[in-house]
């Protein structure tokens, strides 16, 4: 395109990029791939959940059947009406932040997910904590470690990788609830109850991240670099902490991120076992009873939660690794 | 889940090694006064008892909630909320005498207009309610006075003495019944007339209740009379039955519903707790074999899956003798049970291997399987994933292994969805279908299984017709005494032509600690009956 004189008098060709608009752009551009995703992953989960086979009148009546009955609950929840359309009402109720009424409880999904998302959400992120903090302490104190220290940690993250939720729990129970009395088995006696279930969450969750971050820190302590660091009289745990650890954490941080997401499958077992408030006990329910708009707002609330903490991930190693912030 | 059960059973006997039952015995006067914790395996989807279908959530939607009659163990009903009733000649209009000094827990009083109101809105199409099934006969109701209830029937229906005992039709104060939908929802406006009222809920977790302490009309049968012994109850819901069983040990709860049978010597008869069995009325759990169809249209077949294994020697080795094997789908303690059943089949392999000679299955295939023009004799056990509990897959698996071996018949089990069920359903090819029933009219309950109307054989061509005929007859004999020996016809058709294979009772189990007494089951229901009766000390 030729650029006639006349036109140039506008100064926008020239003026700098301002550091403000690029992380504008990108929030924006954030922002709408995560409302795509969170589309997509809606779509999908209600095509599939139609799909399946059984008429959804059919399974709520159950064995119970009375003359007019499939027709009046199929009226009832507006499933008389063709597909599209109900597809069409659905996303259109979504977007004024209406999730429905669930099936089988005959609530406002909202209320229902609203209520049970905090405490999945204590549960999910205490266990993460927990995770994290047992990864970084074992790793950093193994790495590069005498052989025998570092075989029992790798088999203690073996263990800890290896064992199901459900039997974690209840040994954690049997041990610390039923003997010895230290921990209420329900949750109902506030912070107290919340151990069990982190530590049975997030065990495994630490034993895989401690292998991952020890591999990494070890490849970094033979890195030249560190060697650098070494002749220049720095003691070794302020090696391993100030200079391997930032090198060591990116692969941890991606790798924790996507199992924080993961953690909702671990939470529906635990909350069975502990008989904890949450979504897993709603959302076991709601799948097996074919309850479609609870399902679909779970399915929802994952997909936000992807988005949510894809981007924090993507934040956290920005701050960590400048190597990026060139780009 | 075949590894889950493995380990907790494991985890159960190491609960019974470390010996920690002691620890809790006895130890339990509760903290909070004249209160009291259970731990139960469910928590209600939907506390409404007209909406309500899980038959667990009764146990507890039944403490704020009285009906107009109870039923008695012998079969016969106690007065209730009614103090007397009558019916007509015809059998379709019954008038009932309402008593005069009710009232809801909202301080409205309980009369006919109320009763009418709960009735008439169930019985609407529009409000798509579940009990709706019990009064597919219902014409209407009418108050000629506020303490006279007459309900008319569009025909006799021999059911309804014992649908009108259930929880399904109790009552709920009609301001209540103006809220529809939300009544799923454990809130205060659920206002009934029952000995309890609702105090708070939390989702996935507990619902506690206070007592009424205006109530005094309990069941005609109640030895206990005035409000609840209990000034409040707690129900907590620990689906894990090793959670459960730890916490009654321990301490944490002062009862629980449903023991696996591994956790039962940790309970019965051991010092500080207790341990109770409820009666089995209800169905028994049964396989009901589609006549109409593929080899089960085969009566020889049917009779050769009935008597090809030792159901005794099944049942006990995997409920390890804690429930007894069924003889009838109709339960034992049911008083329309038909005893005469008992030791007439099953375990004979020698005339099942006969009865599949002459059909024809005479080949055998590799895996040692009868064949017959080289097709393998399969019969198809469709089982919703959604009601697979109580180890029942287990059942029909170990069913499953003594029918290969003796008599080469291929029982074979699918887990399926409660979806590709109703599609089944739909088309009416559904092969086996294992079942037991929410608690019913015996004369419902066989109909729901085996009458041309119903979500078995509603769309199966080629029923029984006269069959259908006897249950119809059946259900329109409404003095119960000369109905019984009609309803013992039906099982025994049933079962001699191999229509049903009953499997086992069922019953719910109680533990608890011994501080602990007044517990027990409501015989509509088969399940722990309300707190109503219960009481904590020494």
């Amino acid at each position: 395109m030729t650029t006639a004189p006349a036109t140039t008098d506008r100064p926008a060709d020239t003026r700098p990029v301002r550091p403000g608009a690029v992380a504008r752009r990108r929030i924006a551009t954030r922002v709408a791939t995560g409302l795509g995703v969170m589309w997509a992953a809606a779509t999908v989960a209600y095509v599939v959940l139609h799909s399946m086979p059984g008429k959804i009148e059919d399974i709520l009546l159950g064995d119970q059947t009375y003359p007019g009955a499939q027709e009046a609950v199929a009226a009832d929840w507006g499933l008389d009406r063709p597909p599209l359309v109900q597809y069409l009402d659905y996303l259109g109720r979504l977007l004024h932040g209406d999730l429905g009424t669930s099936y089988a409880m005959r609530q406002p999904v909202a209320a229902i997910v609203g209520d049970q998302l905090w405490p999945t959400a204590q549960l999910t992120l205490l266990s993460a904590v927990l995770a994290l903090i047992l990864a970084l302490s074992v790793a950093i104190a193994t790495a590069g470690r005498a052989r025998p220290l570092r075989a029992v940690a790798s088999l203690a993250e073996l263990v800890a990788t290896s064992t199901p939720v459900y039997w974690l729990g209840i040994l954690l129970l049997m041990v610390f609830s039923f003997e010895l009395g230290w921990f209420p088995v329900t949750a109902d006696r506030g912070a107290a109850s919340l151990v069990l279930p982190a530590v049975t969450l997030g065990l495994p969750m630490a034993g895989l991240l401690s292998q991952v971050l020890r591999e990494a820190l070890e490849s970094t302590l033979e890195q030249p670099f560190i060697t650098t660091v070494r002749a220049r009289g720095v003691g070794e745990t302020l090696v391993r902490l100030r200079h391997a650890l930032a090198h060591a954490l990116p692969p941890v941080i991606n790798l924790g991120g996507w199992m924080i997401g993961n953690l909702l499958g671990g939470a529906v077992i635990t909350e069975t076992v502990f008989g904890r408030p949450g979504l897993g006990a709603v959302t076991l329910t709601a799948v097996t009873n074919k309850d479609v708009p609870v399902v679909l707002a779970v399915v929802l609330l994952a997909a936000f939660a992807y988005v949510v903490i894809s981007t924090l991930v993507d934040i956290v190693n920005l701050l960590i690794d400048p190597r990026l912030r060139t780009r | 889940m075949r590894n889950r059960r493995l380990l907790a059973a494991a985890l159960g006997a190491l609960l019974l090694l470390a010996g920690c039952a002691p620890s809790g015995a006895g130890a339990r006067t509760s903290a909070a006064g004249n209160s009291l914790t259970w731990g139960v395996t469910t928590e209600p989807q939907c506390f409404d008892p007209h909406r309500s279908t899980q038959q667990n959530a009764f146990i507890i939607i039944r403490n704020y909630v009285d009906s107009l009659i109870a039923k008695k163990r012998d079969g016969t009903f106690a007065p209730w909320l009614a103090t007397h009733w009558k019916i007509s000649d015809g059998g379709t209009v019954y008038t009932f005498r309402l008593r005069d000094d009710v009232t809801f827990s909202d301080g409205t009083r309980f009369d006919a207009r109320a009763a009418k109101a709960n009735f008439d809105y169930v019985a609407d199409p529009a409000n798509a309610a579940d009990a709706a099934s019990l009064l597919v006969n219902y014409q209407r109701s009418t108050a000629p006075d506020p303490h006279t209830l007459r309900i008319e029937l569009k025909n006799p229906d021999s059911s309804l003495l014992e649908s009108l005992s259930s929880v399904k039709l109790g009552f709920l104060s009609p301001s209540s019944l103006k809220k529809g939908d939300t009544l799923c929802n454990a809130s205060r406006s659920l206002v009934g007339t029952g000995p309890f009222t609702l105090d708070s809920y939390t989702r996935g977790q507990s619902v506690r209740f206070r007592k009424n302490p205006r109530y005094d009309w309990p069941p005609g049968f109640s030895r206990h009379r005035g409000p609840a012994y209990l000034d409040a109850v707690t129900y907590r819901f620990l689906p894990e039955y090793s959670t459960r069983s730890g916490a009654l040990a321990s301490g944490q709860v002062d009862a629980i519903e449903g023991v696996q049978p591994l956790d039962v010597p940790l309970f019965k008869g051991v010092k500080g707790f207790r341990y109770l069995t409820g009666p089995s009325r209800q169905t028994s759990f049964t396989l009901n074999i589609n006549y109409t169809r593929g080899p089960g249209a085969d009566i020889r077949v049917r009779r050769a899956l009935r008597d090809g294994a030792d159901l005794d020697a099944v049942v006990k080795a995997v409920y390890r003798g804690t429930v007894p094997r069924a003889w009838s789908n109709i339960g034992p303690d049911n008083s329309d049970y038909d005893a005469s059943l008992k030791n007439t089949w099953g375990n004979d392999p020698k005339k099942a291997n006969r009865l599949l000679d002459e059909a024809g299955w005479t080949g055998r295939d590799g895996d040692g399987y009868r064949t017959k023009d080289g097709e393998r004799l399969t019969l198809e056990v469709g089982y919703p994933q959604p009601y697979v509990r109580d180890n029942r897959d287990v059942l029909i698996e170990a069913l499953q292994a003594e029918l290969r071996q003796n008599i080469g018949l291929d029982l074979d089990l699918k887990i399926n969805t409660a979806g590709e069920f109703t599609d089944q359903k739909a088309t009416g090819n559904w092969s086996i279908y294992p079942n037991t029933l929410n608690p019913l009219d015996a004369g419902l309950e066989l109909r729901q299984v085996l009458g041309s109307t119903e979500f078995l054989y509603g769309n199966v061509h080629g029923y029984d017709r006269k069959l259908d005929a006897m249950i119809n007859r059946a259900l329109a004999t409404t003095d119960l005494e000369r109905r019984r020996p009609l309803l013992a016809k039906i099982q025994r058709r049933a079962v001699d032509r191999a229509y049903i294979v009953p499997l086992f009772a069922p019953h719910y189990q109680i533990a608890a600690s011994d501080t602990v007494h007044g517990l027990g089951f409501e015989t509509q229901l088969d399940s722990p009956a309300t707190s109503y009766a219960v009481r904590v000390g020494r």
